[in-house]
């Protein structure tokens, strides 16, 4: 509610950010950024957490460009390869964790640096950039002038996805998984394959935004998510704790992580249109950040002090 | 019978002693890569070795302290990255002499600590945020400040420092590295603040219960963290003779690996300098040896991974063990 509004009030206060181009740009990150918070937020739910969602997401674009490029394979075979690869990599993460009843933060940092330290040692470090035209071309292909065909996929996969917490078995169970272990386990949900879905979902999703940046880039770049894949952990935080999931798990927020990612970008192009050094925007998105959990805290009091939770 | 109760308990002291593996393994790495390659133990490698050794232990304590109350630390690094470049800032554009660019430095890095832990206090939302957050917030003031342009004015006696030798093949970075470490083991093992960190990361509840101040706790934790980072920071700055803006972007990992490599739970409540050392020993030889049978520098992200891992199951392994022990031992 507050960032919609937020939203609105910045949109009409500054000049040339309602131009189409603008528009556009905005759009396609948030489509991007969402479909990472997205990623995060399918293992918040279980009160965990990965790490590794940057390393995934470049290993599956890796994999994505060197079936295409390499092996010749049509765009929309190689697409679900990719997303079925970066389940499996979600696979190896949940499997870990659930087996080694170590907390998912420690398992995942070291399967980042694994994930990570295989690829580029697989792929030298080359980027793949004689992927055919049609990848860059929907990277660049725009709805009305202004929306991405990217934002799209984002809005429907939390369409999906919150329906699927809403009505299907395997959602609650993740829910209820998260919100209270024992209790799951007690009311005869498997919480160990329930954790694991829940990592494969993760991995799935980081694979296609993984897919979307290499979309936008026009090429799969083993750099394009940072060292280690560490550049997508703020984007992967910032919109679901933005949009009102919880980190203890068991509650989550689909459409708040979307406004909470589009909040983090309407910000982001703001402040550099008010000409603040681009460098400077790293601190303030870590400041709003911090400023969202606090928020978030003090709406949680006010509420039990109310007595409504 | 007698005897076999009496080997059960050396046994059982021998597992429970979290630096014994590490050790025999950093030793035999020694002794094995020595043979393989004589050239591993010539002087000049082993000063290489011992100043990498020695920022990445201070690294790793800066981890340690907040390992053992049970939470985690992700601005480390971005606080060692500041503080570095804030101490040759200070020097090259203020022209603050070095003692006290050295003082200010340090301050910074305990206030960035301090402010981390009293939100984290404060508030009681998890600290993997709140340092995510100021992970951001420290980076982004560094790349303000330097706008990705390293600082280059490090005065000589600094570079001394960093490149100089005590004796024979020990660097000058030995001692704050020795200095730290017996401070903290002294801390965790005999001063009031130490006790409290490590029952505050074991059951939390039970130590305020017991009278102890959760709140101080933390911001005294994360303090301390701080300054360690700090000092981290100022003697790479010393190591590399810059004040590099990208300083602290890769601690995260390894300042993990070697506390968990020592045998630290990460649940909190029991950490192990000595293990820490020996586990940063073990990275510090890996990382060399792969360089020096000029394997691919990238394998190195993949062994430190799989290294995590592997220490993870091991202390697993060793509770199971020590239970089943102590369940026998009880039994008879």
């Amino acid at each position: 509610m507050l960032i919609a509004v937020t939203l609105l009030v910045f949109s009409l206060t500054l000049d040339g950010f309602t131009s189409p181009f603008s528009l556009f740009t905005i759009g396609r990150q948030v489509g991007i950024d969402t479909m990472i918070g997205l990623a995060m937020m399918a293992v918040i739910v279980t009160g965990g957490l990965d790490l590794s969602i940057g390393a995934i997401g470049v290993c599956c674009a890796m994999a994505f460009g060197w079936l295409v490029q390499i092996l010749g394979l049509p765009i929309l075979l190689a697409i679900p390869f990719a997303v079925v690869f970066g389940a499996s990599l979600g696979f190896i993460n949940g499997f870990t964790v659930v087996k080694s009843g170590v907390h998912s933060f420690i398992i995942t940092l070291a399967t980042m640096s694994i994930f990570f330290g295989v690829m580029i040692f697989l792929t030298k470090a080359n980027a793949y950039n004689g992927l055919p035209p049609e990848v860059q071309a929907f990277g660049k292909m725009k709805f009305f002038k202004t929306i991405s065909p990217l934002l799209l996929i984002s809005i429907v996969m939390c369409l999906f996805l919150a329906v699927f917490y809403k009505m299907t078995t395997l959602g609650r169970q993740m829910l209820a998984a998260g919100a209270n272990p024992r209790a799951a386990e007690l009311s005869g949900i498997r919480t160990g394959r329930v954790i694991m879905a829940c990592h494969m979902l993760t991995g799935a999703l980081a694979a296609i935004a993984g897919l979307m940046v290499t979309a936008r880039t026009g090429a799969s770049v083993p750099s394009m998510a940072g060292h280690l894949g560490q550049d997508w952990l703020l984007p992967a935080f910032l919109a679901p704790v933005l949009g009102g999931t919880l980190l203890s798990g068991g509650r989550v927020s689909v459409i708040g992580t979307l406004l909470g990612a589009g909040f983090v970008n309407v910000m982001t192009s703001g402040l550099l249109l008010m000409r603040v050094g681009e460098f400077w925007i790293l601190a303030s998105l870590g400041a709003m950040l911090l400023v969202a959990v606090l928020v978030d805290r003090a709406r949680q009091q006010f509420l039990k002090t109310k007595g409504m939770i | 019978m007698a005897v076999h109760a009496n080997t059960d308990g050396r046994l059982t002291r021998a597992f429970d002693n979290d630096w014994i593996g590490p050790g025999i393994v950093s030793l035999a790495a020694v002794i094995g890569i020595s043979l393989l390659q004589p050239a591993f133990l010539s002087s000049f490698n082993i000063f290489v070795l011992v100043s990498a050794i020695s920022v990445n232990m201070v690294i790793a304590l800066g981890q340690l302290v907040i390992i053992g109350i049970g939470q985690m630390n992700l601005a480390l690094g971005s606080i060692g990255g500041l503080v570095a470049i804030s101490f040759v800032g200070l020097m090259e554009r203020f022209g603050v002499p070095v003692p006290l660019a050295l003082g200010l430095a340090l301050g910074i890095g305990v206030l960035a600590g301090m402010a981390g832990g009293y939100i984290i206090a404060r508030t009681a939302i998890s600290a993997f945020i709140i340092t995510l957050a100021g992970l951001q917030i420290f980076k982004g003031i560094n790349l303000g400040i330097t706008e990705a342009q390293p600082f280059y004015g490090v005065p000589e006696s600094v570079k001394a420092f960093g490149t100089g030798s005590v004796l024979g093949p020990l660097p000058w970075l030995v001692l704050p590295m020795l200095i730290c470490s017996i401070g903290m083991w002294y801390l965790f093992n005999r001063m009031r603040i130490g006790r409290h960190i490590l029952a505050m990361g074991s059951n939390p509840h039970a130590a305020e219960m017991s009278g102890i101040d959760p709140k101080v706790t933390i911001i005294w934790a994360h303090a301390l963290s701080g300054l360690l980072a700090a000092v981290a920071g100022v003697m790479l700055v010393a190591k590399l003779q810059i004040g590099h803006p990208a300083i602290g972007d890769d601690w995260l990992i390894s300042s993990f690996a070697a506390p968990v490599i020592g045998g630290a739970v990460l649940s909190g409540g029991r950490v192990s300098v000595a293990g820490t050392f020996f586990g940063v020993v073990i990275i510090a030889i890996i990382t060399q040896g792969l360089v020096m049978f000029n394997i691919d520098p990238f394998v190195v992200q993949i062994v430190l991974g799989a290294l995590i891992l592997w220490a993870v199951a091991i202390n697993r392994l060793r509770e199971v063990r020590i239970a089943k022990l102590q369940a026998r031992g009880a039994g008879a």
